[in-house]
């Protein structure tokens, strides 16, 4: 099941390389480095759906105390920090052509990078824990603090900083998009939704047979 | 027992073991002196240069005394071995956060009012004018930093590196409380109407409801460890 | 507009790698596990 999984995210991946690099048409403004999108909307998309993972997998465990929700909340942890860090990096190459910079302190990155920091602390206790229902306790206390804390974070950033490109996707202002780049962003956050699932389910498996030593 | 005479107890007792024991506060208002040198030695003597600087400072002064002292918080509990007792208490244990917090609250605004007119003095900066709007200011972003800031003491006490994972678990959470503070104080400073900050003062208030919303509801879970 | 494809081929390059090394790390911690539990299961 996860390795037919793995195959259909493979395929995905290779369908939104040719959506993003063959389809799409070449950005009348930025040019070509546009492309970029395909790969740091989809990461940053996915890596939101961690996240919610993680305070879902947390609230489980608090209301049932089953090990398969702190399993679920461990996976998508791991899973968010390599997507959000991700979305850092390729906003901060796309950064550099568009903006003349690798960073600048604007909203959006900042409210990632705080994002990036709180769930990396979020890994560290996990490390720092060896007891099975203590780590799992407090791990669900700090996803739960954290999620409920991202609004949060989004709107303090916002109100101190803004410069980046109204976001495309996701927000009430939606900018006028090119249908085949839509496509292509479609086709790619499927692929990455996939592939998030895969190693989801692989890490999950592991984790599993981790307790069972 | 009522729950606000559970908790009432617990402020108590926290209040009275500071009381008596007042190396701690001690250490921890001398330790805002110095920051106040570190400061000053890290901007040099240029007096725009450190006015400019002073919102940032002064709750980073704030944040790095709320480490210290929200930090040992339930320390007293781990090591006379009364983390038992705490967890046996009938009822609800929530009131036992809520007394935490409130204590917390207590001590963090004295060592904060202290450091403020610390600052105004050694940094000839008026904040007098503004001081009830600052004061609104410094009472919702010590909550904000308090109500988390004892949840997760109260889990890190039981982790080994707690001095370590205790600050690098509570400052990214906190960003937004200190982004808000350092905005509102910088605005409240120059001489704006309070009515200009209007907008932070609604995100940290909203901030620090769902922050003591959650530790109320998840504090028993950290407490059985 | 320069085209800047050296940008584009860095962003995902390092996306690449990165979950290459994740889907590795992952058989190997797998692969390791997977021989602990032939290794007990010989020992019992």
């Amino acid at each position: 099941m996860t390795r037919a999984l793995g195959w259909v995210a493979a395929l995905g991946l290779a369908a939104g390389l040719t959506a993003g690099f063959g389809y799409a048409p070449r950005e009348a403004v930025q040019g070509n480095v546009q492309r970029i999108m395909y790969l740091h909307v989809p990461a940053v998309l996915t890596a939101y759906l961690a996240f919610g993972l993680v305070l879902l997998g947390g609230i489980g465990y608090l209301a049932t105390r089953r090990m398969g929700w702190d399993r679920l909340a461990a996976a998508a942890g791991e899973l968010g920090v390599l997507f959000t860090g991700l979305t850092i990096v390729s906003g901060s190459i796309w950064g550099k052509p568009t903006w003349g910079t690798w960073w600048t302190w604007d909203a959006r990155l900042t409210s990632t990078a705080v994002l990036f920091c709180v769930y990396v602390g979020y890994l560290l206790l996990r490390r720092l824990i060896e007891d099975p229902d203590a780590r799992a306790r407090y791990a669900a206390v700090v996803g739960i603090v954290g999620a409920v804390n991202i609004p949060i974070v989004h709107f303090s950033v916002k109100w101190w900083r803004a410069l980046h490109q109204p976001s495309t996707i996701l927000g009430p202002e939606r900018a006028p998009i090119d249908p085949a780049i839509g496509l292509a962003l479609f086709v790619n956050w499927l692929a990455f939704t996939l592939l998030f699932a895969y190693f989801l389910s692989r890490r999950m498996e592991i984790a599993r047979l981790e307790e069972q030593i | 027992m009522t729950y606000a005479r559970r908790a009432w107890i617990v402020l108590w007792k926290d209040l009275l073991i500071e009381r008596r024991a007042k190396e701690h506060a001690n250490a921890l208002l001398f330790f805002c002196v110095l920051l106040l040198f570190l400061f000053q030695f890290a901007l040099g003597p240029d007096r725009d240069r450190l006015a400019a600087a002073v919102p940032g400072l002064l709750w980073l002064g704030f944040i790095l005394a709320g480490l210290l002292g929200l930090g040992r918080s339930f320390l007293g509990e781990r090591d006379n071995d009364c983390w038992e007792g705490l967890r046996l208490t009938p009822g609800d244990k929530s009131a036992i956060y809520l007394g935490k917090l409130v204590g917390n609250c207590v001590l963090m605004a004295a060592v904060e009012i202290l450091l403020a007119v610390l600052f105004g003095v050694f940094y000839d900066v008026d904040l007098w004018t503004p001081a009830a709007p600052l004061g609104l200011v410094l009472a919702l972003g010590t909550i904000g930093l308090a109500s988390v800031g004892t949840l997760f003491a109260a889990m890190t006490t039981q982790v080994r590196a707690r001095e370590l994972l205790f600050p690098v678990l509570l400052l990214p959470v906190q960003v937004p409380v200190l982004l808000a503070t350092v905005s509102a104080t910088q605005a409240l400073l120059l001489g704006q109407p309070l009515a200009d900050v209007a907008h932070w003062l609604k995100l940290l208030a909203g901030a620090d409801l769902v922050y003591v919303t959650i530790g109320l509801l998840t504090f028993e879970f950290v407490l059985e460890g | 507009m320069p085209s800047n494809w050296g940008y584009v081929l860095a962003a995902y390059g390092i996306a690449a790698v990165a979950f290459l090394a994740y889907w590795r790390h992952l058989a190997r911690r797998a692969r390791a596990l997977a021989a602990r539990r032939a290794a007990k299961a010989r020992a019992a």
